[in-house]
């Protein structure tokens, strides 16, 4: 098949395209974004281009007046390419990032922003127990061409091909790819692959390829939190991870907590803010994925999302103000799918992106999504799983039963709100030993570089390892030791973790009290949250057999240290049980399963939620847990020798 | 029908702390008092044994004091005027058993007395009178931790009562209270929490859980004292569930917190209906305190000779069961 260059102005940028290809996905493949409301069905007339040179075939479609038309003007979603062509893209169908790039520059000094960086998956992704079905499959077909014999209609004729060679049925295609389907069909001599997404249990024929394309399919997962975005670029036909990565959430300069932020949407464009920062932020994940693995973004065929319910409401632009009134209802726990394109999420234009199923307000798809991967729902003896995150969420249960709870615990673990905080990426401090005596460092990065900060895993050996060296006093207050690693300063008192001279920033590396405070807020938050829903079942912690952990915040955890400082119960080490990020591990099992995605949804219609927020004994846990490792040291007889 | 008594069983009990020092311990003191040791909820003498009666400390200052209403005033007469005699008189003329010196002279907006001048008060009181004694700073964090150290120093080998330590401020005087041999007063804004947070806090700088005395903070009757009485029922039944950071015994410094309401020193002019200014003050300290002796104070700081006179009758009854 012929392969015509285009060149897309202003940008100056020029991609080689085969016969047939749409401007717009031209576009896409060139890097060059044009708005796209209806994804390329061509009824919202967001795309106009001008086509300087070459010569494209368009459907017509009605919106473009006589006047456009004569100045050259086309809809870029429905102009096949017929040769080397030169194009320019209108202003007002340019995607301005200028104008999505707000507060950029306060977010850096917040130290909220920052590059997307390559983080360390925990878990890999696999369809697990379930049946491989992908959300998008590609399927070539080298269909029999019509004769007088053989006279069904073009779409009648692919679907027989799907039935005859891969035993599909039960397919529905929407209009805009039937339109162009006969040309297609002719042009590249019924010699194609169709993309079919699975929606309301029917595959539906998303997307009509000339040629064979069905070795490049890829999607991608993501676990939107309020913190940190964390996105998994996945190969469909291979089930391989090629890479994962990490980004703080840029909605951070709205309010670092969900209740902010529920307030800030009612503002005059406060939704479509939030909207556009974190699709922003996904669609910058997504860019480097595919540009690292020499994925083109028409190749990226689904996307799924789990997040809690609040940042799912803004991703699809949801207004989320019900969900902080009381009685605490969300608009939608269970949403349809709908087209990438609609949410504002850059991948093939007639892509589909799905979202995990929540369970309420404060238990969203995030934890649906690790139950699910954790394989909690289906353990017989009792389980906890806890994910520690800036909302802390608490789930508790096996087969039998499921109730969960969440609680604020603040941005602190995920490196957020302290002074030397970083996500689990490379260079982060994870581990940390401090000699008794001489109060001697010693750590332990990810990927062995060179220390640029410390992540949530870090924090909480790095406490745990200052209380036992006597550095630090269970309220939390650095000693007053005579230490060149202890200092003071305007707001208390800081311990130098790593002198500059030994740091990648060419900064010393500090906790400080002020830290170690938002990191004990953070820490009986979660414990007094998972105590309470203990308590509320009737229940006490020595009942729960195993203790699942989950959260990006590290690549491992030291369970030691964790119960040290008071975040974990004190229970036998060996119930422990770390995770990761278990909330993305789950949503990368159903990019990968159909099966597995509508075990989800059964996942939470089965959780029973409970409300801290009304629950008074949550408060007085939370008090009492404002400690290290907790108030009351009868709940930690295994530390009471310390 | 006969109406069964349910008694409840505990297994923990509140530490014994001694305050003073006889010459055999290494002290001057005439008498030790001990407070503390109950194995049961206040006055329930069929659950478990309550060794010791509550004590009434008289509250005495090391300057004339300013700011006490006109009532209290005229109870002393003008020794207040020297504080010395002030508090020979407690001893020897309303057979005070303890008393608790307030180094409010200290304090830099009255006298602003050194760390020596007070210490050297400390070393003139303790030769002038022999009952055992509480010490409490100016409540300036700063002035405390210069002049209370001192004091401790003053008072080397008395088992004084030393106070009060905070959160925020607990380090220098455990460590005086540490080196000397006293015991420390741990106070806590009306919260368990705290309570058992700075208990655990000084007894991990190697003072003994039985050598400190809880100050709940309190309020007057009328000012928040079921607030302060349910936080001490809360502390005891948990000492008494076997809690041993929160074993400790209460101190309640009524007469500061009595005196303060105006009810107990509006004058009867001012509001004649109210009734005699003479009578209230007394009843409004004299209520406070047998209310929190209800919740369990081991020690009321106390200050009018009637008020105390009431209380310690009051106290006798109920010791009789």
């Amino acid at each position: 098949m012929e392969n015509f260059k285009i060149t897309f102005l202003p940008d100056n940028k020029t991609v080689s395209v085969k016969k047939d290809t749409t401007i717009l996905s031209a576009a896409i493949s060139a890097g060059v974004y044009i708005n796209s409301a209806c994804g390329g069905d061509g009824v919202c007339g967001h795309c106009k281009v001008i086509l300087k040179k070459g010569k494209v075939l368009s459907q017509s479609t009605g919106i473009l007046s006589v006047q456009e038309k004569s100045q050259g003007i086309h809809l870029a979603c429905q102009s096949a390419i017929q040769g080397d062509c030169e194009v320019e893209v209108l202003a007002a169908s340019r995607v301005n990032f200028e104008k999505e790039d707000f507060e950029r520059s306060g977010l850096k000094g917040q130290g909220v922003y920052s590059q997307v960086e390559e983080i360390e998956p925990f878990l890999s992704a696999s369809s697990g127990d379930f049946k491989d079905y992908s959300l998008a499959r590609k399927i070539y077909l080298e269909l029999p061409k019509p004769d007088l014999e053989d006279k069904i209609s073009d779409l009648e004729r692919v679907y027989r091909q799907l039935k005859r060679s891969a035993n599909i049925e039960l397919l529905e295609t929407p209009l805009a790819n039937i339109r162009t389907l006969g040309e297609l069909l002719r042009d590249s001599d019924w010699k194609i692959t169709v993309t079919l997404a699975v929606r309301n249990n029917t595959a539906e024929i998303i997307l009509i390829e000339p040629g064979d394309t069905s070795e490049r399919n890829f999607g991608v997962c993501f676990d939107i939190g309020t913190t940190t975005l964390s996105g998994q670029l996945v190969d469909l036909n291979t089930k391989k991870v090629l890479g994962t990565k990490a980004a703080y959430n840029k909605q951070a300069s709205f309010g670092s907590d969900v209740i902010t932020r529920i307030v800030y949407a009612r503002d005059p464009d406060g939704l479509t803010k939030l909207h556009a920062a974190v699709c922003e932020g996904m669609n910058e994940i997504i860019h480097e994925l595919t540009a690292q693995h020499q994925v083109d973004l028409n190749e990226v065929t689904c996307v799924i999302c789990a997040g809690n319910t609040t940042m799912i409401h803004l991703l699809l632009r949801i207004d989320p103000t019900f969900i902080r009134k009381e009685p605490y209802i969300a608009t939608a726990n269970f949403l349809p799918v709908s087209r990438a394109s609609d949410a504002g999420v850059k991948i093939n234009p007639r892509g589909l992106l799905y979202c995990m199923p929540g369970v309420a307000s404060y238990v969203g798809a995030d934890v649906t999504s690790g139950v699910l991967s954790s394989g909690l729902y289906k353990q017989k003896d009792l389980c906890l799983l806890i994910d520690i995150g800036t909302n802390g969420e608490i789930v508790l249960g096996s087969q039998d039963f499921m109730v969960a709870s969440a609680a604020s615990a603040g941005p602190a673990f995920e490196g957020s709100g302290v002074a030397c905080g970083m996500r689990a990426a490379r260079g982060a401090i994870e581990e940390v030993k401090i000699s008794p005596a001489a109060k001697e460092v010693s750590y332990k990065t990810i990927a062995n570089e060179k220390p640029r900060g410390i992540c949530g895993s870090g924090y909480i050996d790095l406490i745990s390892q200052m209380l036992s060296a006597g550095v630090l006093d269970k309220d939390g207050k650095i000693k007053a030791i005579d230490h060149p690693r202890i200092r003071k300063t305007d707001l208390g008192r800081e311990f130098v973790v790593v002198f500059k001279a030994e740091s990648q920033t060419g900064e010393d590396i500090v906790i400080t009290e002020t830290d170690i405070d938002n990191l004990k807020r953070a820490k009986a938050a979660i414990y007094a949250a998972a105590s309470i829903l203990v308590k509320h079942m009737g229940l006490e912690f020595e009942n729960v057999k195993q203790v699942i952990i989950a959260g990006g915040f590290g690549t491992s955890i030291r369970m030691e240290s964790a119960v040290r400082i008071g975040l974990l119960p004190d229970l036998p080490r060996e119930r422990f049980q770390f995770v990761g990020n278990s909330s993305l591990a789950g949503a990368s099992q159903s990019l990968l399963s159909w099966d597995a995605l509508r075990k989800c949804d059964e996942i939470a219609k089965k959780i029973t939620y409970f409300e801290l927020s009304t629950e008074g004994a949550y408060m007085e846990e939370y008090m009492a847990a404002l400690f290290f490792p907790h108030t009351d040291l009868a709940k930690f007889p295994s530390l009471r020798r310390l | 029908m006969a109406t069964e008594v349910m008694v409840e069983k505990w297994s923990g009990e509140v530490s014994v702390v001694s305050i003073g020092a006889t010459k055999a311990e290494g002290g001057t003191r005439s008498s030790v008092i001990k407070v503390g040791g109950q194995k049961a909820l206040p006055y329930l003498f069929e659950e478990g044994q309550l060794p010791y009666r509550p004590v009434i400390a008289y509250e005495v200052w090391d300057i004339s004091p300013q700011d006490w209403p006109q009532e209290l005033i005229s109870a002393y007469g003008a020794v207040l005027k020297d504080p010395l005699a002030w508090a020979q008189e407690c001893v020897n003329k309303y057979k005070a058993e303890l008393l608790c010196l307030r180094l409010q002279g200290a304090h830099p907006e009255s006298g602003n007395k050194s760390p020596q001048q007070a210490a050297e008060f400390v070393s003139q009181l303790l030769k002038k009178v022999s009952v055992p004694l509480i010490i409490t700073g100016c409540g300036d964090d700063a002035k405390d931790n210069a002049v209370l150290p001192a004091c401790c120093e003053a008072a080397k080998g008395e088992r004084i009562l030393v106070g009060s330590a905070v959160q925020d401020n607990y380090k220098t005087l455990a460590a005086a209270a540490l080196a000397d041999g006293h015991n420390i007063i741990a106070e806590s804004p009306i919260d368990i929490n705290i309570a058992k947070q700075l208990n655990i806090l000084i007894s991990d700088m190697g003072l003994a859980l039985e050598r400190i005395v809880i100050n709940p903070t309190i309020g007057a009757l009328g000012y928040g004292l079921e607030y302060a009485y349910s936080i001490m029922e809360r502390a005891r039944l948990a000492a008494l569930a076997g809690d041993k950071t929160v074993a400790s015994p209460f101190i309640c410094f009524v007469g500061q917190e009595a005196w303060r309401a105006k009810e107990a020193k509006t004058l009867a002019k001012e509001m004649p209906n109210w009734g005699p200014e003479k009578e209230r003050g007394i009843a409004w300290e004299a209520i406070t305190s047998s209310a929190l002796i209800q919740a369990g104070a081991d020690i009321l700081v106390m200050r009018h000779p009637l008020a105390i006179e009431k209380v310690q009758k009051y106290i006798g009854q109920l010791m009789e069961g």
